[in-house]
Formats: C-alpha cells, sequence, structure tokens
C-alpha cells in the first residue's frame, strides 16, 4: 500500500489482534460493541490530525510540569510520562464486579493486618506459616498492639489489574503502601478532554476529578480530633520521582506539602515550623516510605524523615496513612494467601482471583518454580516499580541461571508466576495504531467506607512485544473510561 | 505558613526581579554599544576592565556559572518555583515553567546565541508577566506578602547597586557639562537601567541632570521603581508578616526596625543633603541596611540552616527511595 493510499482511514484496516485478548477488537476488523463509536471516530480521521493532537497533548504536560525524575539520573533530568491519546473504555458490569472484588480484598487485607498486630489469630491456625509473616520485611514489629483509627491501615491502595488470554480479570499484585499514580489518572482525563473533546461526544464516562476530595474525607476521618484537624502530605522532596503528584495532591486538597525537616515532635505531639511559629500536625499522609519515616526508629541515616514520629504515632496523638508496618500484606509471598485471606476473615470467595503463584519458600513449589525457570517469570517478594523481577521465556541463559542462584540462596525472597498472555489494547505508533500490553490500576479509598475511583491508571508497555508497563521501565499511560450504567 | 515554603517564595521573587533588572542592563548596554560604537560600555558593568565586551555580555546573559545571569535567575526562580508549586498558582508555575522549556530547547538555544538585546528583552517580558499573573491569581495573604517583600527587596538593592555604581558619573556639581554630550547619554541609560526614562520625563518635563535623576529614583515616594517606593512596599509586607506572629504570641524579630531605618533614611532626607554628606557613603548605607534586615528577616521567619551536606544527604535518601516506590 502506497502513503497515499493509506489516507485517512489508514489506522483501522491494518489492525490485528494478534492472537491476544484485545481490548477493543474481538477479531481482525470486528470492532467491540462499546468501541464502536470510537472506531468509527477514528476511521475518519487522517493521520496528521492524530499526531497534531498528540504533539499538543505532550506539550500540555511539557508546559504543566508534569514530569517524574528518571531514578539513575542525578542530574535531574525530568520526564514526562508517554500519553496515548486512545482511551481504554470499561463497561459499567465489567466495573461493578471490579469494585467488588477490590472492596472485599481491601476490607479483608485490613482484617489480616489487624490480627497480625494483634491477637495472630491466622498464624496460630497454621493456615499461613507465622514465620513468613513475621520474618517479612515490612512487618513491623514496633507497631504490635497499636490501635489505628477505624481499624484501617490501608487508606490508600493501588491494585494491579490485568486480563489474560481469554479476557479474564486477574490480580497481580497489591500496593498497600505509597502507591502511586493517582495523578496521571487525573490529569490524563483533563489532557485527553482538551486536545479531543470530540471522543468524549459519543460516551458518557464517569469522572474522576473527585479523587482528591474524597482522599482529603478519608484523612479528616481518621484524625486523632475531631473539631478541624490539620492534614499534611509529607513528600521527600523534588528529587523524588513522584513529586509531581505529591504537589498536585496537597494543591488538590488545600494542604500543606511537607517536607521531613519541617516537622517535629515534642512530647509526642508533631509540629510543623511555621512563619507564625509551631503548629499542631493531626493526620500525615506520607508519601515517605516506612524505612525512611523515622531515623530513631529504622533507618538511621535517612534525613527524609522525622526522629521521633513512630513513638509519636504510637501514642495516637498523630495518625499516619498509610498506617506503619502495611508493606508485609502486598509482600509477594503474602500475595499468594490472600484469597485464604479473604476466606478466613470474611468467610466469602475472592471475585477477583490471584494470578498463580509459586512461593519459593514452600519446598514442593521450590522444585517446581527450579524446574521451570524459563516458562516463568520470577519476582523478589520485596521489590516494585518492575525491579527485580525476571520474565523466564525472554531472557538470556545467563539472567536465568543467576535468578537460579539467588532462590536458592534467599527462597523466602522470590516467588513465581506463570508468564501471562497480557491483554492488549490499540496504541497510536507514528502514523497508526498497534496492539500493545496494558494493565489497570484502579484507586481504593478506605475510610468510613471503601471507595474505587471509576477509571484508573492504564498502563502500556510502549515497546512492541514487552510485557513491561512501568513508567521507570519506558511505560506510557491512557485515559481510561469507566461508562456510566444506562 | 512553612518557613521552608516561605524562603521559597521569598528567593523565587527575589530571583525574578533580578533577572528583570539584569535584563534590562544587558539591553540598556547594547543600545549605548550601537550608538556609540567604539567606546566598551561592558566592562565597567560588572567592575572588571581586562575583559572583552563579549565575554561580559555572555556572563550577564547566558554563563550558567554566574548565579546572577539572565538565564541564571531564570533557572532558580523556576527551581524554587517548583518545589512550591503546591503554593503558588498554576498560571505562575506555567509561565516559569514554559519559560525553562523554551530555553532549554533548540529554539531557545539559538536565541541565546543570537542578539542579546532581543533575547534579555524576550526573557523579560515572560517575568514580568510571572509578576502580573502573581498579582491577579494570589489572594492577599501570607504567601503575597513574601512574593512583595522579595520583590522589593532586590528591587531597592538593585536601584541601589546601580546608582552606587555609576555614583562617580552622578556626583559632579550639577549643571556642569555639555547637556547633548556624552554624559546625557549615560544618565539616559542610567535611568532606563531602573525603567524610569519615560517617568522620569513625565514628572519633570525637562533635560536629564544627575541631582533630578537621584531625586527621581532615590527618593521620589510615588514612582514604584524608586528606592523609597520599594522600601516602603518592603515595609508594608514584612509588617504584615510581622503581625501574623505577633498575633500568634510570638517575637517578630529585629528585621522590621532595621527596614523601618532604611525607610526612614530615603523619606527624610532631601538630595542636597545627600550630595553634602557624600553620595557613595549615603547609597553604601542604604545597601547595607539591606543586607541586614534581609539576614535578620531570614533568622526570624525562613528555613535558618541551609547547610548544603545536608541537603545533598536528602537528595541522596530521596532518589534510594524512589527506586523502591510502587509506580
Amino acid at each position: 500500500m502506497t502513503p497515499e493510499t493509506k489516507g485517512e482511514r489508514a489506522s483501522m484496516p491494518a489492525y490485528d489482534p494478534a492472537g491476544f485478548w484485545d481490548e477493543m477488537f474481538e477479531g481482525p476488523g470486528c470492532v467491540r460493541p462499546h468501541y464502536t463509536n470510537l472506531a468509527r471516530r477514528l476511521g475518519t480521521l487522517d493521520p496528521h490530525d492524530v499526531a497534531r493532537r498528540q504533539r499538543a497533548a505532550e506539550f500540555s504536560f511539557q508546559a504543566r510540569g508534569i514530569t517524574f525524575a528518571v531514578n539513575q539520573d542525578p542530574g535531574g533530568a525530568e520526564k514526562t510520562m508517554p500519553f496515548d491519546l486512545i482511551p481504554r473504555i470499561v463497561l459499567p458490569e465489567e466495573w461493578t464486579r471490579i469494585e467488588r472484588g477490590l472492596e472485599q480484598r481491601v476490607r479483608a487485607l485490613n482484617l489480616f493486618l489487624h490480627d497480625i498486630y494483634h491477637e495472630q489469630r491466622i498464624l496460630r491456625t497454621n493456615i499461613i506459616p507465622a514465620q513468613l509473616v513475621l520474618g517479612a520485611r515490612g512487618y513491623r514489629r514496633e507497631f504490635r498492639n497499636v490501635d489505628v483509627p477505624l481499624g484501617v491501615y490501608t487508606h490508600v491502595v493501588g491494585s494491579d489489574l490485568v486480563r489474560d488470554g481469554r479476557g479474564t480479570w486477574f490480580v497481580l499484585e497489591d500496593n498497600l503502601r505509597v502507591p502511586s499514580g493517582v495523578s496521571y489518572v487525573v490529569e490524563n482525563r483533563r489532557v485527553l478532554k482538551r486536545v479531543w473533546p470530540q471522543l468524549f461526544a459519543d460516551y458518557r464516562v464517569r469522572p474522576v476529578e473527585g479523587y482528591p476530595q474524597d482522599l482529603l474525607q478519608v484523612l479528616r476521618a481518621v484524625s486523632p480530633v475531631s473539631d478541624d484537624p490539620a492534614v499534611v502530605l509529607l513528600s521527600p522532596g523534588v528529587h523524588n520521582s513522584a513529586y509531581f503528584e505529591h504537589a498536585f495532591l496537597a494543591k488538590s486538597m488545600g494542604i500543606d506539602m511537607v517536607e521531613g525537616t519541617d516537622l517535629f515532635v515534642d512530647d509526642a505531639a508533631v509540629y510543623m515550623r511555621t512563619t507564625r511559629g509551631r503548629q499542631r500536625v493531626h493526620v500525615i499522609y506520607r508519601r515517605v516510605d516506612d524505612d525512611f519515616l523515622d531515623p530513631l526508629a529504622f533507618r538511621q541515616d535517612s534525613l527524609l524523615g522525622v526522629p521521633g514520629l513512630l513513638a509519636a504515632s504510637r501514642t495516637g496523638r498523630v495518625t499516619i496513612a498509610n498506617a506503619i508496618g502495611t508493606g508485609v500484606a502486598d509482600d509477594k509471598a503474602i500475595y499468594a494467601y490472600v484469597p485464604t485471606i479473604i476466606k478466613y476473615y470474611l468467610g466469602e470467595d475472592e471475585i477477583l482471583p490471584n494470578v498463580k503463584t509459586y512461593v519459593a519458600d514452600d519446598p514442593s513449589d521450590r522444585a517446581y518454580i527450579l524446574e521451570h525457570l524459563a516458562e516463568l517469570v520470577v519476582k523478589s517478594v520485596n521489590e516494585s516499580g518492575g525491579y527485580g523481577m525476571l520474565i523466564g521465556p525472554h531472557a538470556p541463559r545467563l539472567d536465568v541461571e543467576e535468578y537460579r542462584e539467588r532462590i536458592l540462596a534467599d527462597p523466602r525472597g522470590y516467588i513465581a508466576q506463570p508468564t501471562l498472555a497480557l491483554s492488549r489494547h490499540p496504541t497510536w505508533s507514528v502514523d497508526h495504531l498497534e496492539g500493545r500490553h496494558v494493565d489497570l490500576r484502579p484507586f481504593v479509598l478506605f475510610g468510613r467506607e471503601v471507595k474505587v475511583t471509576p477509571g484508573g491508571l492504564t498502563r502500556v508497555a510502549l515497546r512492541n512485544g514487552s510485557l513491561v508497563v512501568n513508567s521507570s521501565q519506558g511505560g506510557g499511560a491512557k485515559d481510561t473510561w469507566v461508562l456510566e450504567s444506562a | 505558613m512553612l518557613c521552608r515554603v516561605a524562603e521559597d517564595l521569598y528567593w523565587m521573587s527575589r530571583y525574578v526581579e533580578r533577572g528583570i533588572a539584569v535584563s534590562r542592563l544587558i539591553d540598556v548596554t547594547r543600545h549605548l554599544e550601537l550608538d556609540a560604537g567604539a567606546e566598551d560600555f561592558w566592562a565597567p558593568l560588572v567592575g572588571a576592565i581586562d575583559l572583552e565586551s563579549d565575554d561580559v555580555r555572555f556572563y550577564l546573559t547566558t554563563d550558567a556559572m554566574n548565579p546572577d545571569s539572565l538565564v541564571s535567575c531564570a533557572r532558580q526562580a523556576r527551581t524554587l518555583a517548583r518545589g512550591i508549586r503546591e503554593t503558588i498558582s498554576s498560571e505562575m508555575w506555567e509561565e516559569l515553567n514554559t519559560l525553562h522549556v523554551s530555553l532549554a530547547s533548540p529554539a531557545g538555544s539559538r536565541q541565546m546565541r543570537g542578539e542579546a538585546g532581543s533575547f534579555a528583552r524576550a526573557v523579560r517580558e515572560r517575568l514580568e508577566t510571572f509578576q502580573g499573573l502573581a498579582g491577579s491569581t494570589l489572594a492577599r495573604e501570607e504567601e503575597w506578602q513574601f512574593l512583595e517583600l522579595g520583590k522589593y527587596v532586590e528591587r531597592a538593592d538593585g536601584a541601589a547597586r546601580v546608582l552606587n555604581r555609576q555614583s562617580h558619573l552622578l556626583t559632579p556639581p550639577p549643571g556642569v557639562g555639555d547637556p547633548t554630550g556624552p554624559d546625557t547619554v549615560r544618565w539616559l541609560a542610567v535611568l532606563r537601567t531602573c525603567g524610569a526614562a519615560e517617568a522620569y520625563a513625565r514628572y519633570y518635563s525637562m533635560r536629564v541632570e544627575p541631582a533630578r535623576l537621584l531625586e527621581f529614583l532615590l527618593l521620589n515616594p510615588v514612582f514604584p521603581q524608586s528606592v523609597r517606593f520599594s522600601l516602603g512596599s518592603a515595609y508594608q509586607a514584612l509588617d504584615a508578616i510581622a503581625a501574623l506572629r505577633a498575633a500568634a504570641g510570638n517575637d517578630p524579630g529585629p528585621a522590621l526596625r532595621t527596614l523601618g531605618r532604611a525607610c526612614a533614611q530615603v523619606e527624610h532626607s532631601a538630595i542636597d543633603e545627600i550630595f553634602d554628606r557624600g553620595l557613595q557613603p549615603f547609597l553604601t548605607d542604604i545597601q547595607t541596611l539591606i543586607a541586614q534586615a534581609s539576614d535578620e528577616l531570614s533568622a526570624t521567619y525562613l528555613r535558618d540552616e541551609p547547610a548544603p551536606a545536608r541537603l545533598l544527604g536528602v537528595e541522596r535518601a530521596a532518589m534510594i527511595m524512589s527506586a523502591q516506590q510502587q509506580q
């Protein structure tokens, strides 16, 4: 086909789902019903027009400084997250199931957290090996027998969902410590509305911009004082890769964004240094990991934290969100037990299934892993962001052997999962659509009730064939539309 | 307001104002050069006589090693703005950020290598827009007072410095010299450097002479670029800030008194008395009081612990943590 004949409808006919579950196409040229309006609009487009809007979107991100710092670059380079204009559309009935599944999961995990920091009933029944929990890096014995307001440990959760080759939704991992990305959910929507308002004409999309207000409501609900609590966001500062998000959230909620040096502890209460003198703080939405939160209790070399913060929070005079010690519940070896946890605390079957997971700490699982290394995805239990993992089928022999050694040396540190044929979504590439693997990170808020923001961050692996969607590893993002039910 | 945020607001505002002043200086000097040809107008600007004019122009315009070059001022203002973007309005942040993005672009570096005068004017326009946006988007609360304080402290200090540096030109008995000669050109240049040529013409409606020029730039109570006006505005801003601290039961510190003394100097002096006392000592005295007030207000209201080693540690820890976070 010559460039001229490709002409105005170049994007549609060339597209082939290629055997994967495609979010938009049932088969070559066959569009799923809820995508037909979008397909019709895309079909009338000139590739130059799409490219122009793509540039407008990029410029908008640049101008607003919606960037993340690149970790490996101490020179402070800032990159924008690549944004793909083609939205992902989720049906209302699909979303309802996701919502219910996530609520169930978050409630069960919070009961689990309460239990393992108090009576430890689940450990005494041997349903989960006690050493797996108590030996987890994220378990904080300093927090034994400390009560948290409303019994809520994880005020903000960002679980990663994927679909397999048959379109079934799975939970791939839970992020219960300081999940990031929600600012992109809001900003992607804002930018898409600005550069391509016509796309929205045919759909009724549920809004996402209420997130910061919902978060504020959660944070106020867990305050130790009821009368006008002072809520702050604790950020590691401009060098952190999620700094934009911290500023975005603080600004949207109208609260102070503080750094460790802005706070101090006196008589088990937390104060910030202001131009008028000291001012009491009641709730800290922290975007700093446990390890860095309090140099007196955890990493002594941390300059990001606040000396004495742990002790203050144990007395209940300040609430930390998410609570200290939630990392134990998103440890990837504990993840394997989440369906068991749901059954134990709620007496229900899980609504959203887990991906089959082999825990290397278990002798028979370990034998299976070592035998099938080249077919599996191996993950380090404490890492996230796409670091510390081996994708067996794509990895060079040398890496596979290296992981074999690592697993043998530290079986508690690894799990393995079958390689999923992640679903794909049409994604704009230069002048036409190509299928790219996607996942979905919805955000769940938990205060007096559980609330799932209708939408989420659809991350897309921009390199053809790649399965890694993390922004730190060259992934991009899409706007995610949850449709209003009819 | 957090002390850290107050500090960044104050210095961001100073860098923006400093950038505007430097760009005016570049623009005016370039004009002089084009008018008068061979004579070297650049070297005296930085008090160096063994530098080529191209070097000085580079030093003032784009030199990244000079913290007070135009490009450095814009960069530092943007870096500070980034750290307090939740405090300033989005419009203000985007103005500084798009300036930064455009300076870093290929077109931006072409412009930097091109005509210095037009480059300086282009940057100044953006910085002045920033000040305008601050005025139209921020509530008149503490944030605004710190911006005002930074802007006017910088302006008063900058104007006093320009006059001090040119005092040899302005001190000879008034009325002497050829009214169309090179001195008039230089006096006009001093007015332009302070952004005051038009206002002066309108106010006095007579030819430029040093005594009137000094009276206008130092003592005029209503012209916003004069030292007196700037010090008065800085005083008002600090007065509002100090009142809030005092209301919270804390000591508002000595800075307000020091700034008040500087104000009194320009409010209660006539230009003849200043000449009698000596222009240079008078200006040096003003500059010393401004510096003292700035130190004092830093100690009371801003983060009082710059220790660079410590900041480096924060940076490193933030990076280690980024690598581990859930993104």
